[in-house]
């Protein structure tokens, strides 16, 4: 149990799934462990590079990638990025838009076949001084490998609505 | 006639060539700026599939009902799609990487939207050798992203290992 909610009333026996924690219920010092941890596969890798205009010969040529790295298949390291940042969005649903990264760590390479879990802690919160009904989370995320080996790390800022500000129930959310 | 620069093939017999594109670390220096082309234009479905590719549940990307009454007014591109697409692009120039350590900075200047299309440029920051490293050296670059309209969508800062000329792996196995 906590204070933060998967759903609201609408009317008796009636809910609506909603998601992301408010930026009012946001406290410095928070750290929120995302689920689902994700598995990533050779075929997936190849598919997000080859749709990325990338050619890179380890991950294009199977056959040079034995002979050179052994046949190791390692996940691109934007495709990481990614997925670690997507695991984010239940957690920060209530998103405008990213700002930026910094601090981009990527301390053990992820193979195909490993899974990884991704937690963020919330380093900063403050209202939008050009944004008047928006505010800026300011979070730190770690995603560790099945064997708890950090594979990647960062701080991101990011946009949040306020509470009551968002396009919600404009939008039938 | 234009001054060219640096080798896309390498001569293999009298009349053959093959395919060999990147630069090698030593051809890199601090200061160049490389133009990546093709180009390449992102679509709304590349955005969904994007989405649920990375279990990405903000809804900002695949509900265009919900997006209208936004101030974007359209599903707004997975920034790190965008990135994806940045780095992919720059294949020809950094054909020799051996991989990316990590980003300093990444900045999502403009939004982007399915439509929108991508060009990406890079500039060599820094570049120095790797203690323990003898095959690869690093650079330090910064690759933008730009859209159709010349509006700077995405900067971001990043460290590469390249490989050296004489430890590139492609002797030995047809590169």
């Amino acid at each position: 149990m906590s204070q933060f909610h998967s759903h609201r009333k609408l009317e008796d026996h009636v809910f609506m799934e909603i998601a992301g924690i408010e930026f009012e219920d946001f406290e410095v010092g928070q750290v929120f462990e995302h689920r689902p941890g994700r598995t990533f596969t050779a075929e997936e890798n190849r598919q997000h590079t080859f749709r990325s205009a990338d050619l890179f010969a380890r991950t294009a040529d199977a056959e040079y990638n034995h002979k050179v790295y052994g046949g190791e298949n390692v996940i691109s390291e934007t495709l990481v990025l990614s997925a670690v940042t997507a695991m984010t969005t239940k957690t920060f649903n209530k998103v405008v838009a990213n700002l930026g990264w910094t601090d981009v760590k990527l301390p053990t390479p992820v193979k195909a076949g490993d899974t990884i879990y991704a937690e963020s802690e919330l380093l900063d919160k403050r209202e939008s001084r050009s944004r008047p009904a928006q505010a800026v989370l300011h979070v730190r995320t770690r995603a560790v490998n099945q064997d708890g080996l950090e594979v990647c790390s960062f701080e991101r800022k990011l946009l949040i609505y306020k509470r009551g500000l968002g396009p919600y129930e404009d939008a039938g959310y | 006639m234009a001054e060219l620069a640096y080798a896309s093939h390498v001569q293999i017999g009298e009349k053959r060539f093959r395919e060999r594109y990147g630069l090698d670390f030593e051809d890199f220096q601090v200061g160049q700026i490389f133009k990546h082309r093709p180009g390449l234009t992102i679509t709304q479905q590349d955005n969904l599939e994007e989405s649920f590719d990375t279990l990405n549940q903000a809804m900002i990307h695949f509900d265009a009902h919900y997006a209208s009454k936004t101030e974007w007014k359209k599903p707004l591109v997975v920034s790190t799609l965008t990135l994806q697409r940045l780095i992919g692009m720059t294949w020809k120039t950094f054909f020799k990487k051996m991989r990316i350590l990590g980003w300093s900075a990444l900045n999502m200047t403009a939004p982007v939207f399915g439509g929108d299309t991508l060009y990406a440029e890079t500039e060599i920051m820094a570049k120095e050798d790797v203690e323990g490293d003898a095959a690869c050296g690093k650079l330090t670059v910064e690759t933008r992203g730009m859209n159709q309209d010349g509006k700077l969508v995405c900067v971001m800062g990043y460290d590469l290992l390249v490989y050296k000329r004489d430890a590139v792996p492609f002797e030995g196995v047809n590169y």
